[in-house]
């Protein structure tokens, strides 16, 4: 054994684990030889106390930590001791109970360890409280140190010590944060034939920990957080195509809006002021019209007496007009009545006359009615007219009348009696042809007259039943001359003119009568005709100025028309004015009435309108004048206008709420919806820049998720090439029988190629300038990158994070002599269990030693029981083996193995194990003996 | 061993797909899988008192081991190894490597090849069809060799049972296919 050997010496157990006193040398290969059962793994275990020192990682196999405590630490005097060799001295590492609790606690000091200084002169051992003093007598000045204190000193985690404490370091690790996983590895080796092939793999990777990059990969939040943007972007994006119609409508009233509020800006001060004036104007428009009215009633009122005036003036003029034609009239009448009558003395004279003319008559009216009746006169006229004409017949027949004839034909008595009998006027008709008489035939008419001779006798006349005397009778017919005749004749007619003219005076009485008073009633028309001629020639007189006087009437009552039709226009004209002042006055109180509704219809008060003009808004540039009487139309139009904004506010509104709802979420950040609302229109015009955005997008984020897997990928080659130099390591030598012993990562196919799709996709990208390759579909809709994708999140999803452990299995290559290679994931089924056991063993120090700092090599001690199983090649094997990795090899068997240089049998006294050292049995190769001064 | 039930969270469900005499991959299965990876000791011991033999395979399946056979498993057994062993050797013929099949694809097309390939042997067992080889495909898909996606059928770890055996076979004299069959069958039910 070299002095130059750091490393475990000795351990010793006093009063522990069932020994009253044990003592193994730890210095080179041991063989604890005892039987069965007699307490050799409790020996090895003790190391865990003071090696492992966290009782988490403590592993006493069926028994617990808190039963061991029991058994290690039974009272205040039970010790487990570690003598170590290092750079800076011998040191020994004590474990000491508590007493009844079982607890225990950790000394350490610089020096040998001599079990003296632990047993007091009486051979009982130093209790727990007078230990540290015991060690300070003994020159020792030993140092309690807690738990963790101890486990910094002896894993040479230098942060964690004081200053003043001595280098205890027994595991000088390459990387102290490894302390954890080689204790646990530790602890296994104590015991490896419990390594599994699981164990293996996890031991390895936190070996290889540090060679490895970010051992935990959440994949899915990795894709999430990089596509993150990508993906919203992109619901932004489809939402906003989707959408496009509404927000282009939007657009619209957003243009609408801002032009609405311009205008309202721009009125807001002038329907402000116009409604300040407004009561004014109101009021004096309205008197004004007041006033007009008024005037014009007063007008009217003018109008309609000078009418009246007029209307009687015109039945004046009329009447006068009436008048005077009524005189011109009888003028023309008495004009042509007079015609004829040249003067006055004419109708004077015929006035003269007629009354004298009347005189007359009335005189002889008074002769004649002095005078007979007229009917007398009358027979008188008549005796005297037939006494007339019987003389004229007398006359005329005086040659040839009846009589004559008579006298003729007849006797002269006979004649005499007819002459007699016949009147007078019959015999002095005359007899001719055609007259009253006519005598046919004579002889026939004698005849008669004999006959008629017979009648008469003596003055007698008898006819048949009639006697007439004629005797009475005169003789009617005397034949007178023809003086005589006409003598009578004249004097007939002198009596009848007489008569005449006195019956016509008498006869004429009445008409004579009647003519005088109608000559008096001529003379009173000629009187009157006078009067009239008179009053003729008076308005014979004034005609002229008749005639003028007509005219004028005439002409003042056309004047008075015409002023009567101007004086209708007028108050026609009148009235239409007043209709239109009222007109105008029912439109002033109707605008005012207007303007007082919406003054209080006006809604600007409130916000938004209160603070427009910090909102957005196009200036209008409409000249904008406010004249009062459109005030109304104004006020109005600006109401509209108002709530028009305030219906596109809360349309806008909505539809952004709507899209909201949709998904739009991106511009929701901006300060204000109007903002949004800008960002959003933008987003919209730009969308076909934001799709090439997006793509982009999507390319980084592949890039970036593959950068993720490339480390992790790079960790899997990493982790292999590891592996193959820890291969190497363990193939140094050749264990036992076996050719090939490798332990071997395999990749978990489908997770490996998972991420080699994403990375080469990435490197595409990368390498791929044109959209053409790679467009925003390739990226996003790319099957087998979504299949890698849904892959490697279904992985770390199930396993709560991708790490690179997940991407391989390790299986154990195994091939004896003349035998293929093969493949096994259980290292316990692979071959003998000797072989096993050396696998693991092997396995289990070269990953220890892999965490070992190569610099300062201190030797430690592994275990192995069932030594036996072994043969002596394969445990000088395997103690080479440990040797090179650092650990001396303690092998456990019934029987010595005399491959080790220590055979320590466990005794037992008084139910009680012990090693003593004087019981060591060290054995040496011939050459080292003889080698030996 | 103590079996702390409420750490096995999955027991029902894995349970229900294995006991059904299905496969559980790795990659259809995930988290079943993990479950299965994390408590494999546990699961193993629960299942071996059940009386079932667990085996869990880290190429990425596991199933539930068992001598029975019903004749239906038996026919779809049979007829799937004599798909699965022609499919290699076509595959093999190809120039593939047999143990990227995963990446395999089974589509029309490819059955459509095999059939006319191998259709003596096919109507020998009765598979008078390309359709009669997608059934085949979806009964096996239903207990876990495959999976049918993307309007494709791709092979899942669970083949490797078949894979094995072919290469077992292939390692000893050269075997008739009736053969092959009954060893598939008896080894894998």
């Amino acid at each position: 054994m070299s002095l130059a050997q750091y490393g475990f010496q000795k351990l010793v157990l006093l009063n522990s684990a069932g020994y009253s006193r044990a003592e193994l040398p730890l210095d080179d290969s041991v063989s604890i030889i005892a039987p069965n059962n007699t307490g050799k793994t409790s020996l090895i275990n003790a190391l865990q106390f003071l090696l492992i020192l966290d009782k988490r990682h403590m592993d006493f196999g069926a028994h617990s930590v808190e039963n061991s405590r029991r058994f290690y630490f039974p009272d205040n005097s039970a010790y487990i001791l570690l003598e170590v060799l290092l750079p800076s001295g011998m040191a020994v590492i004590g474990c000491v109970g508590k007493g009844l609790s079982h607890d225990y606690e950790y000394f350490a000091y610089q020096g040998s360890l001599d079990l003296d200084d632990y047993r007091l002169d009486d051979g009982k051992l130093v209790a727990q409280p007078k230990l540290i003093g015991r060690l300070f007598e003994r020159g020792k000045p030993a140092k309690i140190y807690p738990q963790a204190d101890l486990r910094a000193l002896l894993y040479g985690n230098r942060q964690k010590q004081r200053s003043d404490d001595p280098d205890l370091t027994i595991f000088p690790l390459e990387f102290t944060s490894q302390a954890a996983t080689y204790q646990r590895i530790l602890t296994r080796t104590l015991r490896l034939d419990r390594l599994d092939s699981r164990e293996v793999k996890n031991y390895l990777l936190e070996i290889f920990k540090n060679d490895l990059q970010d051992r935990s990969v959440d994949f899915k939040s990795e894709w999430d957080k990089s596509f993150a943007d990508v993906n919203y972007d992109k619901s932004q994006y489809d939402t906003v195509f989707r959408n496009k119609a509404l927000i282009a409508a939007m657009e619209d009233s957003q243009q609408t809006r801002l032009a609405l509020r311009g205008k309202i800006i721009l009125w807001r001060p002038l329907i402000e002021k116009g409604l300040n004036d407004w009561e004014d104007y109101n009021n004096s428009a309205s008197e004004q019209l007041r006033q007009r009215l008024r005037a014009l009633d007063e007008e009217a009122e003018a109008l309609e007496n000078r009418q009246k005036t007029i209307y009687k003036d015109q039945a004046k003029v009329e009447t006068a007009l009436k008048d005077q034609k009524k005189i011109e009239l009888r003028y023309q009448e008495l004009n042509i009545q007079f015609q004829f009558v040249s003067d006055l003395a004419q109708l004077q004279t015929q006035r003269q006359v007629l009354q004298e003319q009347r005189d007359e008559l009335v005189r002889s009216i008074g002769n004649a009615e002095q005078q007979q009746s007229p009917e007398a006169i009358k027979r008188n006229i008549a005796k005297i007219s037939k006494e007339q004409t019987d003389l004229h017949r007398q006359l005329a027949s005086l040659n040839n009348n009846l009589y004559l004839q008579l006298q003729k034909l007849l006797p002269t008595d006979s004649f005499d009696l007819l002459t007699r009998l016949l009147a007078k006027s019959v015999l002095s008709l005359p007899v001719a042809q055609g007259n009253a008489v006519e005598l046919n035939d004579q002889t026939t008419f004698r005849s008669f007259a004999e006959k008629l001779e017979e009648r008469l006798s003596a003055n007698r006349l008898e006819l048949p039943g009639l006697l007439l005397d004629l005797s009475a009778l005169e003789p009617n017919l005397t034949i007178k001359t023809a003086q005589e005749l006409e003598a009578e004749i004249n004097d007939c007619e002198h009596q009848l003119t007489e008569s005449n003219n006195l019956l016509k005076t008498v006869e004429t009485l009445t008409q004579q009568k009647q003519r005088q008073q109608e000559m008096e009633r001529r003379i009173t028309e000629l009187e009157r005709d006078v009067k009239n001629y008179e009053e003729l020639l008076s308005l014979q007189a004034g005609a002229s100025e008749r005639l003028q006087a007509i005219e004028d009437l005439e002409q003042k009552l056309k004047a008075l028309e015409r002023e009567e039709s101007v004086l209708g226009e007028q108050k026609k004209t009148i009235v239409q004015t007043q209709e239109i002042h009222k007109a105008d006055q029912k439109e002033l109180q109707s605008q005012h009435q207007r303007i007082n509704y919406a003054r209080h219809q006006r809604i600007d008060q409130l916000p938004p309108f209160n603070f427009l003009d910090q909102l957005p808004n196009l200036p209008c540039m409409a000249a904008a004048e406010l004249a009062m009487p459109s005030l109304a139309d104004c006020i109005e139009s600006y109401n509209r206008d108002c709530q028009k904004l305030k219906q596109i506010d809360d349309q806008l509104n909505q539809h952004l709420g709507e899209l909201h709802r949709d998904g739009v979420s991106k511009f929701q950040a901006q300060d204000s919806a109007e903002q949004e609302l800008n960002s959003l229109f933008n987003y919209t015009a730009q969308l076909s820049q934001e799709q090439e955005a997006i793509e982009r997008k999507a390319r980084s984020a592949v890039v970036q998720v593959a950068a993720i897997l490339r480390d992790l990928r790079d960790s899997l080659e990493t982790f292999k090439r590891r592996m193959r130099e820890f291969n190497n390591k363990i193939n140094r030598r050749q264990l036992s029988d076996l050719k090939v012993f490798k332990i071997e990562p395999r990749e978990e196919e489908a997770l490996v190629k998972a991420i080699q799709t994403l990375i080469s996709t990435s490197e595409q990208v990368e390498s791929g300038n044109s959209f053409d390759l790679f467009d925003h579909n390739a990226v996003l809709d790319d099957k087998d990158l979504n299949k890698a994708k849904d892959t490697l999140i279904a992985e770390g999803e199930a396993r709560g994070g991708l790490r690179v452990e997940h991407l391989f299995r390790l299986v154990f290559i195994i091939a004896k002599e003349n035998q293929t290679p093969a493949e096994f994931e259980d290292i316990d089924s692979a071959a003998s269990n000797g072989t096993v056991l050396m696998a693991k063993l092997i396995t289990g120090l070269a990953m220890l030693n892999q965490m070992q700092d190569p610099r300062k090599a201190i030797k430690t001690a592994c275990y192995l029981d069932e030594a036996a199983s072994l043969d002596q090649r394969n445990q000088r094997n395997l103690i080479e083996i440990a040797e090179e990795f650092g650990f001396t090899l303690i092998f456990a068997s019934p029987e010595p193995q005399i491959t080790a240089r220590y055979c320590v049998p466990i005794g037992t006294t008084k139910g009680k194990n012990h090693i003593s050292r004087l019981n060591w049995q060290i054995l040496e190769t011939i050459s080292d003996v003889g080698n030996q001064p | 061993m103590t079996i702390d039930f409420a750490a096995l969270t999955q027991l029902q469900p894995l349970f229900k797909l294995l006991s059904s005499g299905a496969h559980l991959n790795r990659l259809k299965d995930t988290e079943l899988w993990v479950e299965l990876e994390n408590h494999q000791n546990h699961y193993e011991a629960l299942f071996a008192a059940l009386g079932f033999v667990l085996i869990v395979d880290g190429r990425g399946f596991a199933y539930f081991k068992t001598e029975l056979a019903s004749t239906y498993t038996g026919k779809l057994t049979r007829r799937l190894a004599l798909l699965l062993m022609l499919l290699f050797e076509y595959q093999a013929d190809q120039g593939l490597h047999l143990f990227q099949f995963q990446q395999w694809r089974l589509d029309t097309p490819l059955l459509g090849k095999l059939w006319q390939q191998y259709y003596a042997l096919f109507e020998a067992e009765e598979i008078n069809s390309p359709k009669t080889l997608k059934e085949i495909l979806d009964s096996a898909s239903r207990v876990g060799f495959l999976v049918f996606e993307d309007e494709v059928y791709r092979l899942l770890p669970a083949v490797h049972r078949y894979l094995d055996l072919f290469e077992e076979l292939a390692q000893a004299e050269r075997p008739d296919h009736d053969h092959i069959k009954d060893e598939a069958k008896e080894d894998i039910l």
